[in-house]
């Protein structure tokens, strides 16, 4: 019996601890090129993980062991041993979802910068709009249907918010000034239980100025509950036969007390 | 004396066959293993939800030790760009439930400002979950309508809590095809306990799940203290075991 029952637990303890480390063990990783005009390649640890990475693309995630990674942007066809134009050493913590973006800074010089991804459940029915002003261009406003979502949002900053799933019509505008409309997007679709990226990049000087989008799902919740009856229509009552028959038990009964007291008086 | 004893006899017996026949009439409030359905639901997923996109095209990083080999050259990652598709194929637009005579149209439904699920508020209309799984996909697409309502009388749902599993249930989907479902099994959940996360589970085995209101009624509060929740399977699935397998 002793014997079945360590067999019990240590069947448990082996099945508790893989399910865990398979979800805390890994960050996830994506990657975005914000840096207008030049094509790059992307080294992570010396190797080449992207070639040819074009202005204004979005990878996939990729999941990844928490760890140190070196990241060497080159220009495309470099030599891999020449000095990279942008590096960086990224540390991923377990469970992390990360953004690692080339981007340009207020001045237009080109950096690295990375971003943490918020990964928190969001409420059923909503969805998460995230904004990430990397683009040589001053302070911008971010209005949502012509309301404002962000004001005053200066290079390197982001902001975010929860909000009803839907279709919103997104304007990137200068600071203060609704009118002065950078860019927009007529139908930007913010699914229920995700969190959709919008990342300002280039140059707006210099005519480069776009939107790069990513997209995390899968951060939904349940509804609390469902709400489906107000009539109280169903009686939990008793049926219409076994109230009769109860009542002429009753009866019966009444009847032998009324004996029995008889009997005695 | 005798008179006593007669009715006193009289009485029990009534009383005992009264309660014995109405403690075998009384339709139980559960049927089939809910337990089974609500584990295949919250269990993670293998594979990814169907329908959504997933893509790790970038080949994983080696160990910065490992010798750099030419045969293990990382291959070249393929970029998408944008949302990634949250779309449903097909929606759900009737539901038949011919045991217990219900034909009903089905509309898309959300989520109330409380945060309880949207249900229509004509009594003769099922609400679908849009955000979560559509009928055919994975994991459990959830259909709720009214028991009741105030003023409206009995809903379209009225007699789910007779629904026996085995019971045939059909959906009939916007692109004109329809789906057979087989009645697993039925359960009332008091609303503090209702598990939300299996109910409203977008991974795991393709299950129809319907939902009302039920149990005690508090005339004070206008609402029901339960919810009777009937899980269904897709008719060509194997019986039950099949369910319990996928475990």
């Amino acid at each position: 019996m002793r014997k079945a029952m360590m067999t019990l637990v240590a069947l448990m303890l082996m099945l508790v601890p893989a399910t865990a480390l398979a979800q805390t063990s890994d960050g996830t990783v994506t990657v975005v090129h914000g840096v207008p005009g030049l094509t790059v390649d992307v080294y992570v640890n010396d190797v080449l993980t992207l070639e040819d990475f074009e202005y204004g693309t979005v990878t996939d995630p990729l999941t990844l062991p928490a760890a140190d990674y070196d990241i060497d942007i080159r220009v495309a066809d470099s030599d891999p041993s020449s000095d990279p134009a942008l590096t960086e050493l990224v540390t991923l913590p377990a469970g992390a979802n990360a953004t690692i973006e080339a981007n340009l800074d207020g001045d237009g010089s080109p950096k690295i910068t990375v971003w943490v991804n918020d990964i928190s459940s969001i409420d059923a029915g909503n969805g998460r709009v995230t904004v990430r002003h990397t683009a040589a261009a001053p302070l911008v406003d971010i209005l949502a249907n012509d309301g404002a979502l962000f004001s005053g949002v200066a290079n390197g900053a982001e902001g975010v918010a929860d909000v009803p799933a839907g279709d919103y019509n997104v304007k990137v505008t200068a600071a203060g000034d609704a009118a002065a409309v950078v860019t927009e997007v007529p139908a930007l679709t913010i699914p229920e239980g995700t969190n959709v990226i919008v990342y300002a990049i280039g140059d707006l000087a210099g005519d480069s100025f776009q939107l790069a989008v990513q997209s995390i799902g899968g951060l939904h919740t349940p509804p609390a509950g469902v709400p489906s009856g107000t009539g109280g229509e169903l009686t939990t009552g008793l049926p219409a036969w076994l109230l009769a028959s109860l009542a002429v038990a009753g009866a019966a009964f009444t009847f032998g007390g009324v004996q029995v007291s008889r009997q005695r008086g | 004396m005798r008179s006593a004893i007669a009715a006193f006899a009289v009485g029990f017996l009534l009383l005992g066959i009264s309660l014995g026949f109405w403690a075998l009439s009384k339709p139980s409030a559960e049927a089939g293993d809910s337990a089974a359905v609500e584990q295949a639901l919250i269990t993670p997923a293998t594979e990814p939800i169907s329908r959504t996109t997933t893509t790790t095209t970038i080949s994983s990083v080696p160990n910065s030790t490992q010798p750099e080999q030419t045969d293990s050259q990382p291959t070249v990652p393929q970029f998408t760009i944008g949302l990634h598709p949250e779309g449903h194929n097909r929606v759900p637009v009737t539901l038949r439930i011919p045991a217990i005579g219900v034909e009903a149209p089905v509309k898309p439904a959300g989520v109330e400002a409380d945060g309880e699920m949207e249900v229509p508020g004509n009594v003769t209309e099922v609400g679908w979950y849009k955000y979560g799984s559509a009928p055919g996909e994975s994991g459990s697409a959830v259909l709720a309508a009214h028991v009741d309502l105030a003023g409206s009388g009995p809903g379209v749902f009225f007699d789910l809590r007779l629904v026996e599993p085995g019971d045939i249930i059909l959906v009939d989907l916007d692109d004109d095809t329809t789906l057979t479902y087989r009645a697993e099994a039925r359960t009332v959940y008091d609303k503090d306990d209702l598990p939300t996360e299996a109910i409203f589970s977008r991974q795991g085995p393709p299950i129809l799940t319907l939902v009302t209101c039920g149990g005690g009624f508090n005339r004070s509060l206008r609402s029901y203290d339960s919810n009777v929740v009937v899980y269904a399977v897709p008719l060509d699935d194997a019986p039950p075991v099949s369910l319990k397998d996928r475990l």
